[in-house]
């Protein structure tokens, strides 16, 4: 069981939640907005942090892809 | 090199630009006939059905098969800024769950770019026809043209170009027009998507291309409308013949505007073959190299006169000079003009021009429009280049839109090729230009980015 995750800039307001809970893939700009650093969780703690990163998450933006689901491709992928 | 120009799109830039009736052909490539712009002057109305036929005959009787075989072997590349092979966007969107939703974007958000209103205006048919080859392609039977509201909207020249093809019952697929805010990003493709979805008219953020999937769930093509344009010229004089009208690295004919000292600002030039920059700016008058110019857009690159002067217009040259063909926009910028105001107001207008929707647009851009306005005056000093630098690093690739890395990359850009003026400023010397009136056409930007939802359908 492994987990990609993202934040959608549109919705992230800088609470800066995300980072006290997926502390290991997220790191804050100067106005504490998040950015995923390293977007693969793929240990049960990884896990577990994510998903609980982005329950807390006030805006919703924090997205948690389960692996097994759906193929997640990068934004500038391709067209 | 084909020049035309509509002189009734825009009273700013436009007024005094002549009308040509001859085409020009510096390249000395195509036929006088087989080009987006041969064939008669602008009118009003822009060219109609009759003519259309009587110049091109009637669209061939295709299978989205055979489309599908032009858009490969042409190589055709959108012309609406990313240069993205539509053949491929087209193929993505084929292979994709759902019944695809075909979007021509004409929406031409690039302030001083005048070629997607010059084209829909005088030669809708073109577009149309080039349209429908796409839905042939894509197997769907309705197209959104989609284009912002305004005086300078295209809508008009194309509700009269659909009515008269119903009216001549041509095989057409179900045309719905679209009109949308007159934003900066508004334009963007993903932006058009989801407005044209019934959202609001502002930059998605997704995971997955459109192509993929767009906001309504289903693949989502947003091609420009003149890329659509120059398909309706392939599937006429042949993929092979249309390719070798331009440059190896950039197939086929493409549409310049002309902005900022030129003797015709907003004139829109068709080149083909291998121009260069300084062949585009000799078709108007221009004789010698200019101070600099800026390629691609107000999220575009300066290159130094003499450089440009020599560089032909094309992705791989521009390539080697850190520019991309982008809209087709070519700025002039004159020897007694300052380039570090021009880049601060752009900068101030792309920053009041953000959808206000994350945190690289929202908190970066105003602090990067008052560093450079500051450098601008000359009230800077060394240790604030630095500040601006790391913001610009902070910000690149931080949004959900390409808007803050274009505003990143001008700046990068302004700060590379004016070193020499960057220094002068630093040094609170006078500036030669500081007091030019403004060269570029930077209109104000709206009052703000604020969330409001009416502003954004």
């Amino acid at each position: 069981m492994s987990v990609t995750v993202r934040i959608d800039p549109t919705l992230c307001r800088g609470h800066a939640i995300c980072a006290l809970f997926f502390s290991d893939g997220v790191e804050l700009d100067q106005w504490g907005f998040g950015r995923v650093i390293d977007d693969r969780a793929d240990s049960a703690r990884l896990v577990r942090r994510a998903h609980r990163a982005a329950a807390a998450c006030p805006n919703g933006a924090f997205i948690v892809h389960d692996d097994a689901a759906a193929p997640v491709l990068g934004v500038n992928a391709t067209p | 090199m084909t020049v035309l120009h509509d002189p009734g799109v825009d009273g700013d830039i436009a007024a005094t630009a002549p009308w040509e009736a001859e085409p020009i052909r510096i390249g000395g490539l195509g036929e006088p006939g087989t080009l987006l712009l041969s064939g008669p002057g602008a009118t009003p109305e822009g060219e109609d059905l009759a003519g259309h036929v009587t110049r091109w005959g009637h669209l061939p009787g295709l299978d989205g098969t055979q489309v599908g075989a032009l858009l490969r072997d042409s190589r055709l590349e959108g012309r609406g800024g990313g240069g993205f092979p539509l053949a491929r966007k087209v193929e993505t969107a084929r292979l994709s769950p759902g019944r695809p939703i075909l979007i021509i974007n004409a929406s031409e958000s690039e302030p001083a770019s005048r070629k997607d209103r010059m084209l829909c205006s005088q030669r809708p048919h073109l577009v149309l026809d080039g349209a429908a080859l796409v839905a042939r392609s894509l197997g769907v039977d309705e197209v959104v043209v989609h284009a912002h509201r305004g005086g300078a909207s295209p809508s008009g020249s194309l509700t009269l170009a659909i009515a008269l093809r119903s009216a001549a019952r041509l095989a057409d697929p179900v045309w719905r027009l679209s009109e949308g805010p007159d934003r900066y990003v508004s334009g963007e493709s993903s932006a058009v998507a989801s407005y044209v979805d019934g959202g609001e008219a502002r930059p998605l953020f997704s995971t997955r291309p459109l192509a993929v999937q767009g906001p309504s769930g289903r693949p989502t093509v947003v091609t420009n409308c003149e890329t659509v344009a120059q398909l309706a010229l392939i599937a006429r004089v042949g993929p092979v013949a249309w390719n070798a009208l331009g440059a190896p690295s950039s197939p086929g004919p493409r549409l310049i505007t002309l902005v900022g000292a030129v003797s015709h600002p907003g004139r829109v030039l068709e080149l083909t073959g291998p121009g260069t920059i300084g062949d585009l700016l000799a078709a108007d008058g221009v004789l010698a190299p200019p101070a600099a110019v800026l390629v691609g857009g107000f999220a575009g690159t300066w290159i130094l006169g003499e450089e440009a002067w020599q560089t032909p217009f094309s992705r791989q040259s521009l390539d080697c000079v850190g520019a991309s063909p982008g809209c087709g926009m070519v700025g002039v910028l004159p020897h007694d003009a300052c380039a570090l105001n021009e880049t601060a107001r752009i900068v101030r207008f792309l920053a009041g021009e953000s959808a206000g929707q994350c945190g690289a647009c929202v908190a970066g851009l105003p602090q990067l429009a008052d560093s450079m306005e500051a450098l601008a005056r000359g009230s800077f000093r060394r240790r604030g280049v630095k500040r601006m630098t790391d913001l610009a690093d902070t910000i690149l690739g931080s949004g959900a839109c390409g808007h803050p890395d274009a505003v990143v990359r001008l700046i990068r850009s302004t700060l590379d090729v004016f070193q020499d003026d960057v220094v002068r400023h630093l040094a609170g010397s006078p500036c030669r230009g500081s007091d030019h009136s403004p060269v570029l056409f930077v209109p104000d930007a709206a009052p703000g980015p604020l969330v409001d939802g009416r502003k954004w359908t």
